[in-house]
């Protein structure tokens, strides 16, 4: 880990340490350190001052504990469902590397069918088959993260499958299961760590998105997406209650993204960084 | 011979993949809450009155049967009676495309004329001023804004501070060329800015692939002039991975601006979606899902084809682009 972090360099350094400070912001809102995100402190809509630093909301809550829920919501929302999708991935793009044939084709083809719908369409999609909600929400992080996440631990796998060391590994008698998670999990999760990166950014966003048309996280819930679309009715008059959400959005997803970055310049030389 | 094998293939592949989608969008919509029986009859209905209509529209039957007179619909480009204004689907999609297509028109216009040009001099000028991490972190920006938040911001600054341009709204070209203009600029400017960092920086890695190669340095040793190599040599060999990008990114506008159009009140295909998942107007959903997946499908198809057309090699050794 030590190493990691020394062989990082400057700019992904700087967006870790961004990411640890909105994880400890997110933390500190669930022990209500900025305030409670409910108690109505003040007057309406009230511009930022020393009591709200973030301004009042347009029922005379302060911002800065409901952007503090907000940013934990929503980086909860996206992690989890990355964790989801680096497990499937991972499996069935392992799999799929390894044994190749028909059983890469036929994961191949899935993934396929998953990766033609645009990304806010499969995640409206999906909003529309659940109902608005968190767990909608979740499930089209996952969605939308799985086919790119998939195809590439699969092309890794496969390369790693023709390796010496895994031809060792069957020759001495090694159990499926085992070539499978000591030989070549390890081997590719270099891929998992820098998609799953890339996916938490995706997954903020989608998350944002979806909330911001109305169909993911439902308000007196707080996520970032949330605070943005209400905070829109009120933009004219009162620009902070979006520009407060907007702006820690737009630093968590640049900053993961400039982390990925740096992990995929350590962990895989030679990778063009794909785009979705 | 073998090209003809490959495109067929590769038509046959295409066409596998639009009948998974099609299977999946299908179940999806049944699965989908709020039965068409209680949406077109109200909570009240008899189970006879169920049933009659049940029997009307074929819900009786099995599932596979009506998913087969479905496919066999759609085919016929028949999508359906949207359920709120009882207008077929099609029609209703075909009079917002002109909205949709405008404005990804304008967004593959400018990420096409601005993005490919300074993806090319980003990469053969040697460092720009200003260190490598400046312009990773600008190019970075532009790809991790979302729209919803970059569309947000112009609407703010531009209905509070009257600079000339309407934040909101649609005038038919017809009836207003200049208005249709006008209201066409903040919307294109949002979608683009992604677009155009996007194409950069493909642009960009791509010809810095080409650059290595030694043909180019043989043309430098040649004494040929920058210009004149990147011409020749550089942009056809580095466009591959751009035009892959630049289709992507039309069938992904094409089907799926919602949010931008959304937020900029336009009536295009993709606000229709937005409006229609909150009315529970399944008909609908249904079909725009479908027909944005349809088009990501065939342009995926069409690039494999243009690459190939401009890579012969990748036709003849039997890979299509990645």
């Amino acid at each position: 880990m030590r190493a990691l972090l020394r062989d990082l360099d400057g700019l992904s350094r700087a967006g870790l340490a961004c990411l640890a400070l909105l994880v400890l912001v997110a933390l500190g809102s669930v022990v209500h350190l900025g305030g409670d995100p409910d108690a109505i402190v003040g007057p309406r809509l009230q511009p930022p001052g020393p009591q709200w630093w973030l301004g009042t909301d347009n029922l005379g809550r302060s911002m800065l504990p409901r952007v503090m829920e907000g940013v934990g919501t929503t980086l909860l929302l996206s992690s989890v469902a990355v964790l989801v999708t680096a497990v499937v991935s991972a499996g069935f793009g392992i799999l799929a590397g390894y044994r190749g044939g028909y059983v890469s084709e036929l994961v191949l083809r899935l993934v396929e069918v998953l990766y033609s719908f645009p990304a806010v369409v499969l995640a409206i999609l999906v909003a529309a088959v659940m109902g608005p909600g968190q767990t909608a929400a979740l499930a089209a992080i996952v969605l939308v993260t799985i086919p790119l996440m998939t195809r590439l631990v699969r092309a890794a796998a496969a390369g790693v499958a023709r390796r010496d060391y895994v031809t060792a590994a069957v020759i001495s008698g090694a159990r499926l299961s085992r070539v499978l998670g000591r030989h070549v999990l390890p081997n590719v999760s270099g891929t998992i760590a820098v998609q799953g990166t890339y996916a938490l950014s995706v997954g903020i966003s989608v998350e944002g998105g979806l909330s911001f048309l109305g169909f993911g996280v439902q308000p007196p819930q707080a996520s970032l997406g949330v605070l943005i679309r209400q905070g829109g009715t009120y933009m004219i008059a009162a620009p902070w209650l979006v520009a407060g959400p907007c702006a820690v959005l737009v630093v968590a997803i640049l900053a993961i993204n400039v982390l990925g970055d740096g992990l995929r310049d350590r962990l895989e030389p030679r990778q063009p960084r794909s785009l979705t | 011979m073998r090209l003809a094998l490959w495109w067929s293939g590769r038509a046959l592949s295409a066409a596998a993949t639009l009948l998974g989608v099609s299977v999946l969008i299908f179940a999806a919509v049944r699965m989908m809450p709020g039965g068409f029986a209680e949406t077109i009859l109200g909570p009240f209905a008899t189970p006879e009155q169920k049933a009659e209509l049940a029997a009307r529209y074929g819900l009786d039957q099995p599932v596979f049967l009506q998913y087969g007179h479905w496919l066999a619909a759609v085919a016929g480009g028949d999508f359906g009676t949207s359920m709120i204004s009882r207008q077929p689907v099609a029609d209703e999609l075909l009079a917002r495309l002109p909205v949709t297509a405008e404005l990804t028109a304008f967004s593959v216009a400018a990420a096409l004329l601005l993005g490919v040009p300074l993806g090319v001099l980003t990469a053969v000028r040697a460092r720009p001023r200003g260190g490598a991490a400046a312009g990773r972190l600008l190019s970075g920006l532009g790809v991790s804004v979302p729209e919803f938040v970059l569309g947000s911001l112009a609407v703010f600054l531009f209905s509070r501070y009257a600079l000339g341009v309407p934040a909101g709204g649609y005038v038919p070209f017809g009836q207003d060329p200049a208005g249709n203009l006008a209201s066409m600029v903040l919307p294109s400017a949002v979608l683009s800015v992604f677009a155009l960092s996007a194409t950069a920086r493909t642009t960009r890695d791509a010809v810095l692939g080409v650059l290595v190669e030694p043909y180019v340095t043989a043309a430098v040793a040649r004494g040929e002039t920058p210009w004149f190599i990147v011409r020749h040599h550089i942009l056809r060999n580095a466009a591959g991975p751009v035009v892959t990008l630049v289709a992507t990114i039309t069938a992904y506008l094409l089907g799926g601006a919602l949010v931008v159009e959304y937020v900029f009140n336009l009536p295009g295909i993709g606000s229709y979606i937005v409006q229609a998942v909150g009315r529970r107007d399944y008909a609908v959903v249904q079909a725009g899902v479908l027909l944005a997946a349809a088009v990501f499908i065939v342009m995926n198809a069409l690039v494999d084809l243009a690459v190939g057309a401009l890579d012969p090699r990748l036709g003849v050794t039997g890979k299509g682009a990645a």
